[in-house]
């Protein structure tokens, strides 16, 4: 590589790389108000451990808080007297650790079997919805026996927390309906199962896939609805539900033109998120096993939000100590090998704020703590294969072959053991992503993509700053902190 | 030069680790893991405040002091979490050892109304208690464990045929040994642990698999060389290590530190943090055990025992020859010549 292709070359780079630094870490800061820059790293997903979440407790139908039941008391207080009094709740009910249990649940003092057997299956319900959300770490605790309380990681950014709430506290069976009194139960017999699938510029949408009976019974009933429709108006076109229990699960229904006759029906228009249409097909999967439907309504309490719970600023703080051991290790490499050790510094910052592109702008990856361990880990290979190549070079380099020829010769020798690592790597990520679920899902996710970076980066990105740098110092063995030992000719 | 274990320590070492899996699966079958704070049971004391947004953080902080001290007189205080709602109120949620009762709630809300901070009153504040059950979620661990299973397979497999069997066999055996041992020590040692124990299984076996493939990879490229071909089996096993030793001590040392300064923040932040870092420690120093000492003992001893297999079957069999000479004979009809 000639000089001046050498410096322009350096130029760009540095640019670059400083560019996509700046965009990376730097804090927030206001621009033209009421706009706001946001760093990459800002706009990652946190687990619940790194960056908190969101609780709520569900009541059944008969259970209420402290809260709701003093209010009853000052309403009492209040009206009391009066002609709109109402009852007293010390006679309606009665305290079970820090919620009150209404009359109409108990027989004599204790629990009645219907209510124990109908929150028994509720709670099941609610377990089962929220494990297939496949969160990266999500709680369901049973509190003071008969509320449930469940914490999930922050999502508002995806979908709506209240909604995610609320429509997994629904109640009843799957029903597909429309005003005319058309209907299709959404049971196992009728549907296979619901997924996610993307629509193109529309977002995502809710694939319903039936069995041959469901396909049958869902082409009868369309045909229904479309007939009736075409009698009782000039549109042609009818308005379905559908319903678990007396909510809908897609708001302000479903369009249905023609008779559909297929094995699949592809719902779209309202999901402009994966999360927001996963959440519907979840309801869908859940209330197809017939053991996880519920009768007993289930009330949704305020929503609140927590802070990270592996502490406050958790994440800044480790991301500031991963900051400190890259200073360190640039330091270190500079310092060892020179002007490979600046390849090794730019190749690294490549490698680096690629995977923090990565990690902020793909849909579906949130970092928590074994994400972090995964991005060290593998940020740790990418360094170790780099100075495995270096030291290769130094031991060509060493047996007197010349500095091209020792780097030629050294990356030759570190290519089969690089690639294969990678590749080992990359498949044991891959495996577990598609197979694990929660915290080591994605934990394999973000090291896939620092494997397939770290083999791109320490293949060919550091070897070609490696290039372009060698082209600029007049002594290259120097640069390279190499010694040639002089040998006299006798 | 690198020592490699005789037959017997390697024995010896197995051995150990297949106790201490043992006894923590049988800890983990009958107690489970110890549960951290984001799994555990817990009872807590909420003051929910419908007003709390809507005073200024010097009240925040003194009605936190206030129900702090109020229920550090009685219960020790765990833990403490803000829930912050969305209109406006919010619930100081202490975890507490011990079991409040009712009495104890309208004692402390009377002791909250008494202390009259400015803009928190008796009709905005409710005290209350609860006992808080979880309830464990398995199925991420045995589809982490199904997976982890599947990838040491293809681990061996790959090390098998790009590298050599006896090194598949290595590599196979220490990645199971890393992640079990890592577990086991975590069970073994009470270290409380939530779901992202599985994140830290799944980054053992991915570790263990990185600083075998460094030694073996050493291994295959070291026993091309004509220097090599001279010496004992253990000799080329203790000398090729020694070439890759510093790689693997410096990759775990990096990684040690880094999750060693992660613990102490953890100690100071959040102690879930400092738990989770031990087990990814150990995870550390099992995979850098395994790697320099474990897999290449075991790589050694097999490589003896097949090259003398092979050896064997080299040997050229004079007896076998003089009984073909002897039945050859048998057959031959007497006077008749070749």
């Amino acid at each position: 590589m000639g000089k001046k292709k050498s410096v322009v070359l350096i130029i760009l780079v540095t640019i670059v790389l400083v560019g996509l630094l700046f965009i990376s870490v730097t804090p927030t800061f206001p621009v033209k108000s009421p706009y706001n820059f946001r760093s990459l790293l800002s706009i990652v997903d946190l687990g619940s451990d790194l960056g908190g979440g969101y609780s709520v407790v569900y009541y059944p139908e008969g259970v209420i808080s402290a809260e709701q039941y003093e209010g009853k008391v000052a309403q009492y207080e209040e009206l009391k007297g009066t002609e709109d009094e109402i009852s007293d709740p010390s006679g309606e009910y009665v305290a079970h650790g820090g919620v009150y249990l209404s009359q109409e649940i108990l027989e004599g003092e204790e629990i009645s079997e219907t209510f124990l057997a109908e929150f028994d299956s509720a709670y099941a319900a609610v377990r089962s919805r929220f494990e297939g959300k496949n969160f990266t770490e999500y709680s369901v605790k049973l509190q003071d026996d008969y509320t449930i309380v469940v914490n999930i990681p922050d999502v508002s950014e995806k979908e709506s927390v209240s909604t995610l709430f609320n429509s997994f506290s629904y109640s009843g069976s799957l029903l597909f309906t429309d005003d005319a009194g058309h209907e299709m139960a959404g049971t196992s017999e009728n549907i296979k199962s619901a997924g996610v699938v993307g629509s193109g510029d529309s977002g995502y949408a809710i694939v319903i896939n039936f069995t041959k009976a469901g396909r049958a019974a869902f082409s009868e009933m369309t045909g229904a609805m479309v007939n009736s429709s075409s009698d009782s108006s000039s549109s042609s076109s009818a308005t379905m539900y559908i319903r678990v229990g007396d909510n809908d699960l897609v708001a302000n229904g479903i369009s249905v033109t023609s008779q559909l006759d297929q094995d699949a029906i592809y719902i779209s228009g309202s999901y402009s998120t994966r999360e927001s249409a996963e959440t519907v097909a979840c309801m869908i999967n859940s209330v197809l096993n017939e053991d996880a439907i519920f009768t007993r309504p289930l009330t949704v309490g305020e929503i609140y939000s927590y802070g990270p719970t592996m502490g406050e600023n958790a994440a800044l703080i480790m991301a500031c100590v991963v900051g400190v051991a890259i200073l360190a290790m640039i330091v270190v490499s500079l310092v060892r090998y020179k002007g490979m050790g600046l390849a090794h510094v730019f190749g690294f910052l490549t490698y680096a704020l690629a995977l923090i592109l990565c990690i902020s702008l793909i849909d579906g990856i949130i970092v928590n703590i074994a994400g972090l361990l995964a991005i060290v880990l593998s940020a740790a290979v990418m360094c170790a294969f780099n100075f495995y190549a270096f030291r290769n070079i130094r031991e060509e380099f060493n047996t007197g072959k010349t500095l091209t020829a020792a780097i030629k010769s050294g990356y030759r020798k570190s290519l089969a053991l690089t690639i294969d690592a990678h590749i080992v790597l990359f498949l044991a990520s891959l495996v577990i992503y598609l197979i694990a679920l929660g915290a080591a899902q994605y934990m394999a996710l973000i090291f896939m993509l620092g494997t397939v970076l770290s083999a791109a980066c320490t293949l060919a990105v550091t070897r070609f700053y490696f290039y372009m740098f060698l082209a600029q110092p007049k002594n290259k063995i120097a640069f390279c902190n190499f010694k040639r030992e002089e040998t006299e000719d006798e | 030069m690198s020592k490699l274990l005789s037959k017997k320590g390697l024995f010896l070492c197995m051995a150990i680790a297949l106790a201490v899996i043992i006894a923590g699966a049988f800890i983990v079958g009958f107690v489970g893991f110890n549960a951290d704070s984001t799994q555990k049971n817990f009872t807590t004391v909420e003051i929910s405040d419908f007003a709390y947004s809507s005073h200024d953080e010097t009240v925040q902080k003194e009605l936190y002091d206030f129900c702090k001290n109020e229920i550090g007189s009685k219960y020790t205080v765990n833990d403490y979490t803000l829930l912050e709602g969305q209109t406006g109120g919010a619930v100081l949620q202490f975890v507490v050892s011990g079991t409040p009762d009712a009495a104890f709630c309208a004692s402390l809300k009377d002791a909250i109304v008494a202390k009259n901070i400015e803009g928190v009153s008796s009709e905005l504040v409710t005290v209350s208690s609860h006992v808080l059950e979880n309830a464990p979620y398995y199925n991420y661990i045995w589809r982490t464990a199904v997976a982890a299973a599947v990838v040491a397979v293809i681990l061996f497999a790959y090390v098998a045929i790009r590298f050599r069997l006896g090194m598949g066999v290595a590599t196979l055996i220490a990645a199971v040994h890393d992640v079990l041992v890592m577990l086991a020590l975590t069970a073994i040692f009470r270290i409380p642990s939530g779901v992202a124990l599985a994140g830290v299984a799944a980054f053992g076996l991915l570790l263990s698999a990185v600083v075998n493939m460094f030694v073996f990879g050493r291994m295959r490229r070291d026993f091309r060389t004509e220097e090599y071909k001279n010496k004992s089996v253990k000799e080329a096993v203790a000398q090729s290590l020694n070439n890759s030793k510093g790689l693997v001590l410096g990759l775990s040392i990096v990684l040690a530190v880094v999750i060693i300064v992660l613990g102490v923040i953890g100690a100071i932040i959040g102690t879930d943090l400092t738990f989770l870092a031990i087990a990814a420690l150990i995870s550390v120093l099992v995979s850098a055990y395994s790697s320099l000492l474990l897999a290449p003992s075991l790589y050694a001893l097999i490589k003896e025992k097949s090259d003398a297999v092979r050896a064997e079957k080299a040997k050229y069999n004079y007896s076998s020859d003089k009984k073909k000479d002897k039945s050859a004979k048998a057959v031959e009809p007497a006077g008749e010549t070749r």
